[in-house]
C-alpha cells in the first residue's frame, strides 16, 4: 500500500534532466563548470569592452610579480643587510618593500576595477539584449511562461553572472601560472629546500583533491536538497487552505522536517569536508615549517643560505595552498554561472516566431479596410478556436462582434493585431495580409481597448502617449478632454504628471476605460478595435464612458465586442460569432426578427439591461 | 521578544557544543602562536652558531603542534558550523510549524515569494551568523590578544611600532561599512526598481505590442539599467577596496617590522630570531584582519534577517482549537446559521460581505445557495471550516458553536471542496489520499467513479500514477475540480460543502456527478454552492444571496413561482443551453 506522503515527490534521484524545467522552483541543474560553447558565447558579450578586459588580464602578471617580490625582499634585507649591518641597504629594501606592497594593493584594485567594469557593462548589454529579445517574443510564448520566471532571467541569473566575476573564477588560469612561478622562484633560492617544500605538495595535492572532490559532491547535494525544500515550500505555502483543511499539518510537518533534516545532513557533511581542508592547509603550513627548519637549518648553519631564504620558503608555501584552497569555492561558482548562462542563451534562442518580412508592403492609400477571409486558428494542435471565419468591415463600417464565452469573439481581434499567426485563410488590413505589413507599422494603424485595461505605473501623461516623448501635450490634452477623462484628470494636483500605481490600482475601473480610451485618440489609429468591459460602473460614469466611445468610434473602423446595449443598436452590422464560426449576420432589428442565436443572446445578455440603460437615458436628458 | 532573544533561546540549547568549540579553538589559537615563539628559539640557536640537534627539536615541536592544530581545528570549525546548521534546522522547522497555525487571510497578504524568502534566505543569513560569525566574533579577538601579549613579551616598542596600522585599520573599517552598506541598499532599491519595470513590461506586453510600445520600453529600460550600473559600479567600486586595503596594512605591519625591526637589529638590540617570530606573529594576524569587515557586514545582516523571520513568529495565530474543546460526539444536529454577519475588515461593519445570514440545514439535509458573482456565496462557505471566523453572529455545527470545537475534529468531520482546486505536483492517486493516512485501492477507485474521472485516468499516460503537475497543470480544469471533489469524498465526512466545486465540469458530466452522488450523500449534510440551476434545484433548501443578504429562500419550485432574481437565473440559464445545443 502505499502511504507515502501525497506532496512529497521530490525524492532522490528524480532529477529533471538538464535543460528549463516546467517549475520556477527547480531550475538547479549542474553542468560542466567550463563549457567552452557557452564561454564562447559570453566573450560575445565581453568584446565591446575587450581593451578593459586585456588591461585587467595584462594586470595579473604585475599583481603577481608585486606579491612573490614581497618575500624575496624579505629574505635579503634580512640575509644581506642585517646580517651584514647596512642601515641604508636596509632602507632601499625597505622602500622596494613599500613599492611592493603599495603596488599590489593598487594593481590588486585596479584588477578588480577593471574587472568589474567589464563585468557590468557587458552584463548590462546582456540584460538589454535579453529584454529587446523578449519584447519581440510572440504573445504564444508569453501564454506559456510565468512572468516571474523570465524575470529571474533578467535579474538573478545575470547576478550570478556577475558573482562569477567578482569572485575571479575567470582567473583561474592565471592562478596556475603563479603556482608555476612560486615553484620556480624555490628553486632559483636553493634547490634542495625547494625538493623538501615541494615533498609536502604532491601528498597535500592528493589530500585537497580527496577533499576537494567530496566536498563538491556534497556542495551539489546541498543544492539539490534546498531546492528540493524550495519547491516544497512554495507549494505548502500556495496550498495551505488544502493541507488545514484535511487536519494534513502533522503529515506536512514530518515531510518537511525530512527534507529539512536532509539538508541539514549534506551540510554539516560538507562543513567536516571544509573544517578538514581548512585545517589540513593550515597544518601544512606549520609542518612545512618544521620541515625547513629540520632541513635548512643545517644549510644555515653550514652558512650555505641565510635566515632569510627560511623565512622567503615559509612565505612562499603559505602563497602557494591559497589558490589550491580557493579553486573548489571557484569551481562552484563557474559551475553556477554555467547553469545560469546555458538558460540565459536557451532564452535568446528561443525563436521570434512572428517578425515583419523583409519587404514589407505598405499599401497607399490606407483606407483602413479589414477583411477575414476563411480564417481557421488553433491555440493547441486539434482543437480550433476559429473555423473558416469570413468577413469584411469597409473603412469607417462600425461592426460589433456578440457570442457566448469561447465563441472566439477575443480571438478574432487578437489575430487582427497579428499577435498570433493563423493556420489557414488570410486576414488582410488595407489590402494586405497582416503577414505581408510591417509588423509595427500595421499595429500602428489598429487602435487596440481591452477590457481589463493595463495602465504602466509612471504619470498619466506617459500612460496616455506610452512614453513616445515626439507628441505633443496639446494634443494629449486634446485627447483628455474629447474623452471626458480631463475631469478625473484635474481634480488631481499634479494633473497629468499624477502618478499611476502599479497597473493603475489607484484609478477605478471606469476611470480606467476612460483613460485608456484617450489613449486611442492620442494615437488617432484608423481603425479601432474595442473589447467591451463587462464589469459594471456607477451610472455617471457609464454616462462619461458611452459618450466617449460614441466619440472615439466617430470616422475609424470598428470592430467591437460588444457587452453595452448601446453599441449593439448603434453598430451598422452585427456578427453572431457561435462554437468558432459566423452563425449570422446583420442589424439588430434584422437579427432579432431571424429569432436565431442573437436572440436568444440579446435576451441573455442584453436584455436585463434593457429598463437600467432606458431609465439612465431619460435621467440624462432631464 | 525581539529577534535576538528568540535567537538566544536556540543557542542555549546547543550551548554545549559551542563550549566544546571553543575551548577547542582556543587550543587551537595556543598552538598556533607557539609555532612563532618556537622558531625564535630555533632561529636564534641558528644565529649564535648552536647545535643543529637542538635547532632541529624546535622544529620537531613546530611539526607536532603543526599537525595537532590541524586536528583540533577541525574539530573546533566543524562543531561550530555543525551547531550552526541545527540551529538553522531548528528555526526553519519552528517556522514551517508557525506558518501551518497562520488562517488564510494571512496568506493573502503575503506574497509567496516574500514569505519563502524569509524561510530559505533569511534563515540562511542567522545561519552564517551563528556559524562563521560567531567563530571569527570569538577567533579575532583571541588572535590579537594572544599575538599582542606574546609579542610584548619579546619586544615593546616593536610590537608598538607593528601595531601601528592598527588604528587605521578600526578607521577604515568603521568608515567601509556604513558606506557599502548604504551603497548596496541603492543597488537593491535600483534592482527592485529595474525588476518590477521588467514585470510590468511583461504583464502588459500584449498593450506594449498592439501599441507598438517594444521601441519605447526598452529605451526605458535602457536608462533603469544605466542607472542599476552606475550604482553597481559605486558598490564595485567601495568593495573592491576593502580587500586590498586591509591586505595593504598588514603588509605595512611587516614593512614597518623589517624597516624598524633592522634596524634594530643592525644597532645590536634585536635579533634576527625576533624579527623572523614578528613576521609569523603577523601573517598569522593577516586572516582574522583580513575577515573582519566580512565578518561584522556578516553579523548585521544576521541580525536584520532574524528581525524579519522574528515579524512572521509574532503573527498570532488568529484562529485556533479553544484551550478546552467540546466533544462533537454524535449528535443529530446538523449546521446553523445565526445572526452571522462577515467582514474582511475584522469587525467593520461598512464593508460588510454577509450580514445577518439566519439559516438551519437539519442533519441529513442538503442547503443550496445560489447569487450572482459577489454575493458572499463563497465567503459563506468558508466560515464552516473556519477558514475565516464570523465577525458577529454564530455557526454551530452538531449543535455546538464552531469556535467550541477543536479545529482538527471540525475540519476532519468537514468535507469541504473549494471553487478553485488546488492539486499537489505529485501522482493523481497520493493527491486523492492526501487525507488519509491509509487507504485501499478499491476505495480511490471507487471514488474515481463517482466523479466520472474514470474514463480520464484511462486515458492518462501512467493512470493514476500519472503526475499532475504543479497545482494540476497536466490536467484541465474539470479534472482538477473532479479530483478534489473525490479527495474530499475519500474522507467520508458527515458533513459537505461544495463551493461550486464543478464550475468548469460541463452541465451533463455535472448532472451524472450529482445523480451518482446522491445515494453516497444521502446521509451526509450537505451545503451546495453552485451557480447552474440544475445541480441546486433538488435541494432541500435553497437561498438566493445578493449583496450579502438573502433576498429569497425556499424550494425549487416556490422560488420559480416567485418570479425574482431566482427565476431570471433559472430563465437565463435554460436560453445557454438552448443556445450551447444550436
Amino acid at each position: 500500500m502505499d502511504n507515502r506522503p501525497a506532496t512529497n515527490n521530490n525524492r532522490p534521484g528524480n532529477r529533471p534532466p538538464a535543460g528549463p524545467s516546467t517549475s520556477p522552483y527547480q531550475e538547479e541543474i549542474f553542468g560542466k563548470a567550463y563549457d567552452l560553447r557557452l564561454i564562447r558565447r559570453l566573450w560575445r558579450f565581453l568584446i565591446p569592452y575587450k581593451k578593459l578586459f586585456w588591461l585587467a588580464a595584462l594586470l595579473l602578471p604585475l599583481l603577481q610579480l608585486f606579491g612573490l617580490a614581497q618575500p624575496y625582499l624579505m629574505k635579503v634585507a634580512i640575509d644581506n643587510y642585517m646580517a651584514s649591518k647596512d642601515v641604508w641597504g636596509l632602507q632601499g629594501i625597505a622602500a622596494l618593500l613599500l613599492v611592493a606592497i603599495v603596488g599590489e594593493a593598487v594593481t590588486t584594485y585596479l584588477h578588480y576595477y577593471l574587472t568589474m567594469l567589464v563585468a557590468q557593462r557587458s552584463l548590462a548589454d546582456m540584460r538589454v539584449a535579453i529584454f529587446s529579445h523578449v519584447q519581440k517574443l510572440p504573445m504564444s510564448y508569453f501564454d506559456r511562461n510565468p512572468v516571474g520566471r523570465l524575470v529571474t532571467r533578467m535579474t538573478t541569473d545575470v547576478d550570478v553572472l556577475q558573482e562569477m566575476f567578482a569572485a575571479g573564477a575567470m582567473t583561474v588560469l592565471s592562478d596556475f601560472i603563479m603556482l608555476v612561478w612560486i615553484v620556480a622562484i624555490m628553486f632559483y633560492l636553493h634547490v634542495k629546500l625547494a625538493l623538501v617544500s615541494l615533498a609536502l605538495i604532491p601528498p597535500m595535492f592528493f589530500a585537497i583533491n580527496f577533499f576537494r572532490h567530496r566536498a563538491r559532491r556534497a556542495y551539489r547535494l546541498i543544492r539539490e536538497r534546498i531546492a528540493r525544500i524550495n519547491a516544497y515550500l512554495g507549494e505548502a505555502i500556495s496550498g495551505m487552505a488544502v493541507i488545514q483543511l484535511f487536519v494534513r499539518e502533522g503529515k506536512s510537518y514530518r515531510d518537511f522536517d525530512e527534507l529539512n533534516a536532509a539538508h541539514r545532513d549534506a551540510n554539516q557533511l560538507s562543513n567536516i569536508y571544509e573544517a578538514s581542508l581548512y585545517s589540513m592547509v593550515e597544518a601544512a603550513g606549520s609542518i612545512s615549517i618544521g620541515l625547513l627548519l629540520w632541513y635548512g637549518s643545517g644549510e644555515v648553519l653550514a652558512g650555505v643560505i641565510g635566515i632569510g631564504t627560511l623565512v622567503a620558503f615559509k612565505e612562499y608555501i603559505s602563497r602557494f595552498f591559497v589558490p589550491l584552497r580557493d579553486f573548489s569555492q571557484k569551481y562552484t561558482v563557474m559551475q553556477s554561472a554555467m547553469s545560469s548562462a546555458e538558460r540565459i542563451f536557451h532564452l535568446l534562442d528561443t525563436p521570434v516566431a512572428i517578425a515583419s518580412p523583409t519587404n514589407p508592403i505598405v499599401p497607399k492609400p490606407f483606407r483602413g479596410e479589414v477583411s477575414f477571409e476563411d480564417v481557421w486558428f488553433s491555440y493547441k494542435e486539434d482543437t480550433p478556436v476559429l473555423k473558416g471565419v469570413s468577413f469584411r468591415i469597409e473603412p469607417g463600417e462600425r461592426v460589433a462582434v456578440v457570442g457566448a464565452t469561447g465563441s472566439g469573439k477575443t480571438t478574432t481581434i487578437k489575430l487582427l493585431s497579428r499577435f498570433y499567426d493563423i493556420q489557414r485563410g488570410s486576414i488582410k488590413v488595407g489590402g494586405v495580409d497582416v503577414r505581408e505589413w510591417d509588423l509595427q507599422a500595421l499595429r500602428r494603424h489598429i487602435g487596440v481597448v481591452l477590457q481589463d485595461v493595463f495602465l504602466f505605473s509612471g504619470d498619466i501623461r506617459t500612460n496616455l502617449s506610452l512614453g513616445d516623448v515626439d507628441i505633443p501635450t496639446e494634443r494629449i490634452e486634446q485627447a483628455t478632454k474629447y474623452a471626458n477623462v480631463e475631469r478625473v484628470i484635474y481634480r488631481l494636483p499634479a494633473g497629468l504628471g499624477a502618478q499611476v500605481r502599479e497597473r493603475g490600482s489607484n484609478f477605478s475601473t471606469g476611470q480606467r476605460q476612460l483613460l485608456s480610451l484617450a489613449r486611442v485618440l492620442v494615437f488617432q489609429p484608423e481603425i479601432l478595435v474595442l473589447d467591451e468591459a463587462t464589469s459594471s460602473v456607477d451610472t455617471e460614469t457609464e454616462l462619461l464612458i458611452q459618450d466617449a466611445l460614441e466619440k472615439v468610434m466617430e470616422g475609424r473602423t470598428c470592430l467591437v465586442i460588444a457587452h453595452r446595449l448601446s453599441t449593439i443598436r448603434n453598430a451598422d452590422r452585427i456578427i453572431v460569432f457561435h462554437h468558432g464560426e459566423i452563425r449570422e449576420v446583420g442589424t439588430h432589428a434584422e437579427l432579432m426578427q431571424k429569432r436565431g442565436i442573437y436572440y436568444r443572446l440579446y435576451e441573455l445578455q442584453y436584455a436585463t439591461e434593457e429598463p437600467k440603460v432606458a431609465a439612465e437615458d431619460t435621467g440624462a436628458k432631464m | 521578544m525581539g529577534g535576538m532573544g528568540r535567537l538566544k533561546g536556540y543557542l542555549l540549547r546547543y550551548w554545549r557544543r559551542y563550549l566544546f568549540g571553543s575551548v577547542c579553538l582556543l587550543a587551537t589559537v595556543t598552538l598556533v602562536m607557539w609555532i612563532p615563539w618556537w622558531m625564535r628559539e630555533a632561529v636564534r640557536i641558528m644565529e649564535h652558531g648552536g647545535s643543529l640537534a637542538d635547532v632541529r627539536y624546535y622544529a620537531l615541536l613546530i611539526g607536532i603542534a603543526g599537525t595537532a592544530q590541524g586536528f583540533i581545528r577541525t574539530f573546533s570549525r566543524a562543531l561550530i558550523f555543525n551547531a550552526g546548521r541545527d540551529i538553522e534546522y531548528d528555526l526553519r522547522n519552528d517556522l514551517f510549524a508557525h506558518l501551518q497555525k497562520l488562517p488564510i487571510s494571512f496568506y493573502h497578504s503575503q506574497r509567496t515569494g516574500d514569505l519563502m524568502s524569509r524561510v530559505i534566505n533569511d534563515i540562511s543569513a542567522v545561519r552564517s551568523l551563528l556559524g562563521p560569525g560567531i567563530l571569527n566574533f570569538f577567533n579575532a579577538p583571541v588572535y590579537f590578544v594572544y599575538a599582542t601579549v606574546l609579542m610584548l613579551s619579546i619586544d615593546v616598542r616593536l610590537t608598538l611600532v607593528a601595531l601601528l596600522p592598527c588604528p587605521l585599520l578600526i578607521y577604515a573599517v568603521r568608515k567601509f561599512r556604513g558606506r557599502i552598506m548604504r551603497a548596496s541598499l541603492r543597488v537593491q532599491q535600483q534592482m527592485a526598481e529595474l525588476s518590477s519595470h521588467i514585470q510590468e513590461n511583461l504583464s502588459g506586453m500584449h498593450v506594449v505590442k498592439a501599441y507598438t510600445q517594444e521601441e519605447n520600453q526598452i529605451r526605458d529600460f535602457v536608462r533603469l539599467n544605466q542607472d542599476f550600473q552606475a550604482k553597481s559600479m559605486e558598490l564595485a567600486k567601495l568593495r573592491g577596496l576593502v580587500s586590498p586595503v586591509m591586505q595593504g596594512l598588514s603588509g605595512l605591519t611587516v614593512l614597518f617590522v623589517i624597516g624598524y625591526g633592522g634596524f634594530r637589529v643592525i644597532r645590536g638590540d634585536l635579533l634576527i630570531a625576533d624579527i623572523v617570530a614578528f613576521i609569523a606573529y603577523l601573517s598569522v594576524l593577516a586572516w582574522p584582519t583580513a575577515a573582519f569587515g566580512w565578518m561584522i557586514s556578516l553579523i548585521e545582516r544576521g541580525r536584520a534577517a532574524m528581525e524579519r523571520l522574528e515579524e512572521i513568529f509574532k503573527v498570532e495565530p488568529a484562529i485556533t482549537s479553544p484551550a478546552q474543546p467540546l466533544a462533537l460526539a454524535d449528535s443529530r444536529e446538523g449546521i446553523e446559521f445565526r445572526k452571522v454577519s462577515f467582514g474582511y475588515d475584522a469587525k467593520g461593519n461598512g464593508d460588510a460581505i454577509l450580514q445577518e445570514i439566519d439559516v438551519v440545514v437539519p442533519r441529513g439535509r442538503t442547503l443550496a445557495i445560489v447569487g450572482r458573482t459577489g454575493a458572499g456565496k463563497s465567503t459563506l462557505a468558508q466560515l464552516i471550516p473556519r477558514l475565516y471566523d464570523v465577525s458577529s453572529g454564530e455557526i454551530r455545527l452538531g449543535g455546538k458553536d464552531l469556535r467550541s470545537l477543536s479545529l482538527a475534529e471540525l475540519r476532519r468531520t468537514l468535507g469541504y471542496v473549494p471553487q478553485d482546486p488546488f492539486l499537489f505536483s505529485t501522482s493523481l492517486n497520493r493527491n486523492l489520499a492526501f487525507g488519509r493516512d491509509s487507504i485501499s485501492d478499491e476505495e480511490i477507485e471507487e471514488a474515481v467513479r463517482v466523479t466520472r474521472l474514470d474514463r480520464d485516468v484511462a486515458i492518462f499516460p501512467d493512470g493514476l500514477h500519472t503526475v499532475v503537475g504543479e497545482r494540476g497543470i497536466t490536467l484541465s480544469g474539470g479534472q482538477k475540480q473532479r479530483a478534489t471533489l473525490a479527495r474530499a469524498l475519500l474522507l467520508d465526512p458527515p458533513f459537505l460543502v461544495l463551493d461550486d466545486c464543478l464550475s468548469s465540469v460541463d452541465t451533463e458530466t455535472e448532472d451524472k456527478i450529482l445523480r451518482g452522488l446522491k445515494s453516497a450523500l444521502k446521509e451526509k449534510t450537505c451545503v451546495i454552492i453552485s451557480h447552474r440551476i440544475s445541480a441546486v434545484r433538488e435541494a432541500d433548501e435553497i437561498l438566493v444571496l445578493d449583496e450579502g443578504r438573502i433576498i429569497e429562500r425556499g424550494t425549487h419550485q416556490e422560488l420559480v413561482l416567485k418570479d425574482g432574481l431566482y427565476a431570471d437565473l433559472y430563465r437565463q440559464q435554460q436560453l445557454s443551453e438552448e443556445l450551447e445545443q444550436i
